[in-house]
């Protein structure tokens, strides 16, 4: 028994079947993880290692290439960058998709631990994390506090980071600007001398006092004493009584010769939330990682945990990336609930039925559904393109089950019951049914076999597509015969219809256009050659007009928030560099209502390294961080308030440099041109990134011109003369460890206290370690015992040295980056490749264009050859299907001229051709071909039959108007929302809707026009004229 | 005795086999899938793509006195839709076991 047959005959089964499927579809969606974009970011493990007191160049020779040595044998890996700067290295190191990071970090922990052993000592051990620096923080909150501020690390350790990190995903949480306590004792050198004594010996006296040592047992009697000498500081003023020696009989006390302070440590970085004193948070997430799912427990969390901090601190957020995500998914989903209203109302309309409407819709959401399932299975998100892909869907759905039901009513119109209607009349289109969902299916499945950053996009697209076309199809010969067979029945004529029904409203109006399209198609069949002239030259200059459009690889989204990074003089003080910032907030709250939250942070903190491996760190740098009120209640967009806020900056004339850029949650990269400069030789390459910036800031739309290598930073170096310090019994190592002692300070000891330990600090006082004849006052103790100054064994000399070194692919480079404004990335990069070939090379110097430039370079790329692989595919399942050569070719014709329709939709909206716009794009090739095939399939059968060929074309054409219109309708108006959308994540999907919308509506007409003119060319011979050849073999009756 | 072969378009089965039973006729011979064509305008029925609709064919042999009453109900049946289409021919049985 057949398919249908069954299905007719068993309609419980039938319907328990869907039902099943429904469910477990519904459990899916329920299950699914919500995202932006499908997972498209390279899996990245970034390892940090600090050195302290190491140059950027020490670290590189020292750590960095070492490091990277080892870890560039590791499984999978794409590409290892590095960052070397004062006292951190940073090597990230990028593996292929769908590598298992956990094993990958299995694999660096090891690479790691061989090399461990010959890094220097001081290093310390290397720290994995599982993300990429390139990366933006999900989450960031700004605490404040009162009287708990200088107690807040603590407290936000315990009660906040510890707990948070459980949560499944996160990469790392970081608290920036938090004041640190410390016990520090500051020495008098002079005093110091006096006494005799050293740095390293008050050291040594406090670690030798600050012990509680268990001495033994002692047995008295019967009972056994444990005996223990207690000696650890019970509190800090306790320190500054300690005897540290005593001369002439007199004791010496620490207070005699130091200030002890136990207080927080001297901050080199103010953290201002809207004004106000504070500390900000960062969450990372692991890479791969869900946002949308981390957010949310971190929410969840986060409101439980905040109820045991100390009611003076307060936590609030400035930013959380998934509320972006959300609020674009949800817009989206909206945009597709219009689409399936507007499905049911063109199938009503095109139909008139509500029977048979609703057999039709119910294909729709079961179709959807079980790609639903797909994506539950395959590890997939709710994102952006799974929902595009269904969006398009919905219109070609539907196609299957009309056929069945059209069929199935016109053998109940001819008498039979409905349920022998059911059965025979699928089995007579079920065949042809299956073919022309084959030809979908053959446009969209190679779409799954592309691979890189294009490819997980039209992967997704490509399965989608091909699950809910052979879902409906399987619909449409199962469930739809069953219920055509239950709820259709013979409709009696009316002999005077009402005055508003649907025969005297609307089918006359109908087939008023059936009669208008007969006609037309007649006159174009009569008038071949104006039509075949006529579209070439819409080709040709679709063609011309393609060559002025501008691309991008992603559509960029206003989220509403920016980062501003001020750069002031090398140099600069904090002090000055607060000063700066306060006048920056003024401005911006001046000057900018759209403002809702600024978060300053200026200055560096001095042991925040982890800071700047995302940003900038130095005295005279200063961040921010700005939130924007939503994009509904303000007039101009980010990137025009970034604008004016770049203006208002460059007002200020202590700003040698700054950037402002838009924080994009969606992927990594974002939207600039990056010219990378390989070459070992820093000076070289330095002057060479200038002199590139400069010219490339001559090109009009080129914004946020930067270099990668931050400007040379003064640094003090001490030259050191071998032969002084041999007489004086020192080396290198001796005078360094005792500079580092008395300028950084000796970590002489902890300081416990409740349970946490703190640092005990011995330095000198900071007014005798703050310029260069201060460093040459230190004495040092040689190993005579007598005391040297510094400046008696080498010179303090001041240098310029770079403060951050980048490496890729284990070799220096220098980035210069470029952002377009009101421009595409495209014609940036264009210009910027004139601008580098005007400039002479030097030979030991390489020069490439990267960024996201080259992600679009590499997508379009990528397209172009799936465009390839589709039509040759296509072509393949065409020509056998109807075993002919030439037919597929007329149907291809059909395909150019989808992409006139395209280039002119995205022309005449000055919308930039990007991956987005490009995938609706591809999405119509399949629809034009199914139209395209349906059509040809038609007249072949009409040709069959018996009828002249203009006959056959325009009886073909006139039957399949309605339906090829509905599908145009259903696509078009489904389209519509996303095309006219406003709000979150609008900017990303619009291009879609307005290429497809352009594209559909002009192969619409192409396919109802130009398709039946080739045809008549091409088809000279019909099927009855092979027949005749085979006979005119057959002699023997004129025998 | 006569033989009475009924070629019906597949989408009359259930009419034909409610025609048998009616009349009390239990002997038939039926072939669920037969080709044809109508000798004047009958569409033909090939099963194949260009003609995809399919006939079938019943043969029952009967008493004189029912023929009359099955042809009738033949031609009630067509009447409903001649598009559709049934045809019935008769013919004598010389012999049978």
């Amino acid at each position: 028994m057949s398919i249908y047959g069954s299905s007719v005959k068993k309609p419980i089964t039938t319907l328990m079947i869907f039902i099943a499927v429904i469910v477990f579809g519904l459990y899916s969606v329920s299950r699914l993880p919500v995202d932006l974009y499908p997972e498209i970011e390279f899996p990245a493990i970034t390892v940090l290692t600090t050195y302290p007191g190491a140059s950027a160049q020490d670290i590189e020779i020292n750590v960095t290439e070492p490091i990277e040595d080892a870890l560039n044998v590791v499984d999978d890996l794409k590409e290892i960058t590095s960052t070397s700067r004062d006292n951190l290295s940073i090597v990230t190191l990028e593996f292929e998709f769908e590598t298992d990071l956990s094993e990958a970090a299995n694999n660096v922990r090891d690479a790691i631990s061989t090399v461990d052993r010959t890094l220097p000592e001081e290093v310390d051990d290397p720290i994995i994390f599982k993300f990429n620096t390139s990366m933006f923080p999900i989450q960031m909150f700004a605490i404040t506090a009162d009287q708990s501020y200088e107690g807040l690390e603590k407290i936000l350790e315990e009660k906040l980071i510890n707990p948070l990190n459980r949560v499944d995903g996160i990469g790392s949480i970081q608290v920036i600007g938090a004041p640190k306590r410390e016990v520090a004792i500051e020495l008098d050198p002079r005093r110091l001398e006096a006494y005799n004594m050293t740095v390293e010996q008050i050291g040594n006296i406090l670690a030798a006092e600050n012990m509680n040592l268990p001495t033994g047992n002692i047995e008295m009697g019967m009972i056994d004493y444990p005996l223990r000498v207690e000696g650890e500081f019970k509190s800090s003023d306790f320190i500054r009584d300690i005897v540290i020696g005593n001369i002439n009989g007199q004791a010496i006390y620490l207070k005699d010769v130091a200030t002890v302070r136990d207080s927080i440590r001297d901050m080199t970085m103010d953290e201002k939330i809207n004004s106000k004193n504070g500390v900000r948070m960062m969450v990372m997430k692991q890479s791969g990682a869900n946002t949308v799912k981390i957010s949310k427990e971190l929410n969840e969390r986060m409101a439980e945990l905040k109820k045991s901090l100390p009611s003076d601190v307060e936590v609030s957020v400035i930013f959380d990336s998934s509320d972006f995500i959300s609020g674009s998914i949800n817009n989206l989903s909206q945009t597709l609930i219009f689409a399936l209203i507007f499905v049911v109302l063109v199938v009503l309309f095109f139909l008139g039925r509500w029977r048979a409407t609703f057999i039709i819709i119910l294909t729709i959401p079961i179709s959807l559904i079980v790609s639903f399932i797909y994506l539950q299975i395959s590890g997939n998100s709710i994102n952006i393109i799974s929902l595009s892909a269904l969006s398009i869907a919905i219109g070609m759905v539907v196609d299957d089950a009309i056929v069945v039901l059209e069929n199935i009513t016109k053998h109940i119109e001819r008498g039979s019951s409905p349920r022998e209607a059911a059965i025979y009349a699928t089995n007579e289109v079920w065949l042809a049914v299956i073919v022309t969902t084959l030809t979908v299916v053959a446009v969209f499945f190679p779409m799954t076999m592309i691979t890189g950053l294009t490819g997980v996009m039209f992967r997704q697209l490509g399965w989608i597509v091909t699950i809910t076309v052979t879902t409906s199809t399987l619909v449409a010969i199962t469930l739809t015969p069953m219920l055509s067979s239950r709820l259709l029945r013979l409709r009696t004529k009316k002999k005077q219809p009402g005055r508003f029904s649907y025969d005297r409203t609307i089918l006359p109006w109908l087939d008023k256009l059936d009669n208008f399209y007969e006609r037309t198609l007649s006159w174009s069949l009569y008038h071949k050659k104006v039509i075949i002239l006529g579209s070439a030259a819409i080709l040709v200059g679709s063609i011309f007009l393609a060559s002025g459009l501008q691309t991008e690889f992603m559509p960029q989204s206003d989220e509403g928030r920016f980062t501003i990074a001020i750069e002031l003089k090398s140099g600069t003080s904090v002090d000055q560099s607060i000063e700066i910032a306060r006048k920056v907030d003024q401005i911006l709250w001046d000057n900018f209502p759209e403002i809702d939250l600024i978060a300053t942070s200026a200055g560096a903190d001095d042991q925040g390294s982890f800071m700047s491996m995302f940003m900038a760190t130095g005295s005279n740098v200063i961040n921010y961080n700005v939130r924007l009120i939503d994009q509904k209640e303000r007039e101009r967009s980010v990137w025009d308030i970034e604008e004016a806020v770049r203006t208002e900056l460059a007002k200020i004339p202590e700003i040698t440099d700054y950037t402002v850029q838009s924080g994009n949650s969606g992927m990594m990269g974002g939207n600039n041109v990056e010219v990378e400069i390989y070459g070992y030789d820093i000076n070289l390459t330095t002057r060479l990134a200038n002199q590139l910036a400069d010219s490339i800031r001559t090109i009009a739309g080129a914004r946020e011109v930067s270099i990668s290598r931050e400007d040379e930073k003064p640094e003090l170096r001490v030259e050191l003369d071998r032969e002084k310090l041999a007489a004086n019994g020192l080396n290198t190592a001796m005078v360094s460890t005792a500079l580092y002692n008395r300028v950084e300070g000796l970590t002489a000891t902890k300081y416990r206290e409740t349970g946490e330990e703190y640092d005990v600090i011995i330095r000198f006082k900071e007014e005798f370690r703050n310029s260069i004849t201060d460093i040459e006052n230190i004495s040092l103790q040689n190993s005579f015992g007598q005391f040297v100054k510094l400046g008696e064994l080498g010179e303090v000399v001041e240098y310029y040295s770079p403060p951050n070194i980048e490496r890729k692919r284990r070799e220096r480079l220098v980035k210069v980056s470029a952002t377009p404004y009101k421009i595409s990335l495209g014609v940036l990069a264009e210009q910027i490749q004139q601008k580098i070939n005007q400039v002479e090379l030097p030979r030991e110097v390489m020069v490439e264009v990267g960024g996201a430039y080259e992600d679009q370079q590499e997508g379009f790329m990528d397209l172009g050859l799936l465009l390839v692989l589709s039509l040759v595919l296509v072509y393949l399942v065409m020509a056998s299907q109807f075993e002919s050569l030439k037919m597929p070719f007329i149907i291809m014709f059909s395909i150019p001229f989808a992409f006139s329709g395209v280039i002119l939709a995205l022309f005449i909206t000055n919308t930039t051709l990007s991956i987005i716009a490009a995938l609706g794009a591809v999405m119509l090739i399949g629809i034009v071909v199914k139209n395209a095939i349906v059509l040809v399939d038609y007249i072949n059968l009409m040709r069959d039959r018996g009828y002249e060929l203009d006959k056959a074309i325009t009886l073909s054409g006139k039957s399949r108007l309605r339906p090829v219109l509905m599908t145009a309708f259903t696509t078009v108006l489904g389209m519509l929302p996303l095309a006219l959308s406003t709000g979150d994540g609008s900017e990303i999907w619009s291009p879609m809707g307005i290429s497809v919308i352009g594209g559909l509506i002009a192969s619409t007409i192409i396919t109802m026009v130009i398709v039946p003119v080739v045809y008549k060319l091409f088809a000279t011979r019909g099927e009855r004229d092979k027949q005749k050849e085979v006979r005119a073999q057959f002699s023997f009756l004129n025998d | 005795m006569k033989a009475i072969f009924i070629a019906y378009n597949q989408a009359h089965t259930e009419k034909v086999e409610f025609v048998l039973d009616t009349l009390e006729i239990r002997g038939f011979t039926q072939w669920s899938t037969v080709m044809g064509r109508g000798s004047v305008d009958g569409e033909p029925r090939m099963g194949t793509h260009t003609w995809p609709e399919q006939n079938s064919a019943m043969l029952i042999i009967i008493e004189d006195s029912k023929v009359d009453a099955v042809l009738d109900a033949v031609r009630k049946l067509d009447k409903i839709n001649e598009e559709v289409g049934i045809r019935a021919f008769v013919w004598n049985i010389e012999q049978s076991m």
